[in-house]
């Protein structure tokens, strides 16, 4: 699996911090919570308006009807604001949580600024995959659209997560 | 999972209460949905019937659809003014109904656990806020109730 650890984002092996932003709803979110005990797919995205994104995340909707009998959870964080969000989560059909970082408060302690996007000053598209404590199983950087997690390597994350964590995983 | 994954609440299709003796149909909910502060004046839609044969196995298609749609559209549209909901566990396979509460009823037509059993509004001040569930996982076995229970 291609492991890349990007920008100043906590390395594999590290705590990923306990982000609390508004959810698509405006409810307020800490990252922990949106984990609740299980592994977790943390999805850093641009935003609605880039395609790669809509690409992507259509993508990784697809995916949730397996996390959901899995015991696994999604969240997707982006600088769009919660309403726009709550459009965009609904065009892909997704019932995983998306957290806004609206006012870009967790963006530069997470050292994951696009630097090449002055218009939106977005997240460069990253994702990590974290233990239920939020620890960083592995990460990845997706500028090049290619370095964004397949979905099967997300679910060998998932299974390596699982295993790691639930104590009943083997035959015997 | 050590302690019990529901709390008890009784129902005889025209009341919601806590006492065991009110003769009410038992169904086991979500128990942070009894935990917090109530709500008073609230209103909560039960999809469900006091009549004992009224279950499906919470494996049905349209039990883990409806869940979906909660989480798709039905908790964003209730918004701000949701207090809490949850599935009703009748044992570790049954699905009895589910309850919505929330500081509103305008919405109550479009619930989506109405498509199982049908939906009736009664005033409460039983219910406590308990922060939307954010997605997706399904139930827990063992009668936790969605979307109580944990790992």
């Amino acid at each position: 699996m291609a492991v890349a650890t990007p920008g100043a984002a906590p390395p594999v092996g590290e705590r990923f911090p306990d982000l609390d932003l508004p959810d698509h709803t405006g409810r307020a979110r800490s990252l922990s919570e949106v984990a609740g005990g299980d592994p977790l797919a943390l999805v850093f995205a641009r935003g609605w308006w880039c395609p790669k994104e809509q690409r992507y995340l259509r993508e990784l909707a697809g995916l949730q009807d397996e996390f959901e009998v899995a015991y696994a959870r999604i969240a997707v964080v982006s600088v769009d604001p919660p309403e726009v969000q709550a459009a965009f989560r609904a065009g892909l059909g997704a019932r995983f949580v998306f957290l806004s970082d609206a006012d870009r408060r967790w963006l530069p302690r997470l050292g994951l600024l696009e630097q090449a996007d002055e218009i939106h000053h977005p997240y460069r598209p990253t994702a990590f995959s974290l233990f239920p404590d939020l620890t960083v199983h592995a990460a990845w950087a997706g500028d090049w659209y290619w370095g964004r997690p397949t979905m099967e390597e997300l679910r060998l994350a998932m299974r390596d997560i699982s295993r790691a964590v639930r104590s009943d995983w083997d035959l015997d | 999972m050590s302690e019990r994954p529901f709390s008890d609440l009784f129902y005889d299709g025209e009341t919601l209460t806590l006492d065991p003796d009110s003769g009410g149909r038992r169904f086991g909910i979500d128990p942070r949905c009894l935990g917090g502060p109530p709500v008073a004046g609230a209103y909560a839609h039960v999809c469900a019937l006091a009549d004992p044969d009224a279950r499906v196995p919470y494996d049905q298609p349209e039990v883990q659809q409806a869940r979906r749609d909660a989480l798709a559209w039905w908790i964003p549209l209730l918004g701000e003014a949701l207090v809490c909901l949850t599935t009703i566990s009748l044992d570790s396979v049954h699905y009895g109904g589910a309850i919505t509460v929330s500081r509103d009823a305008r919405q109550f037509g479009a619930d989506p656990f109405a498509r199982l059993f049908p939906g009736r509004t009664h005033r409460t001040d039983l219910f406590g806020a308990v922060l939307a569930p954010p997605g997706p996982v399904l139930e827990r076995y063992g009668g936790a109730p969605w979307p109580g229970g944990a790992f």
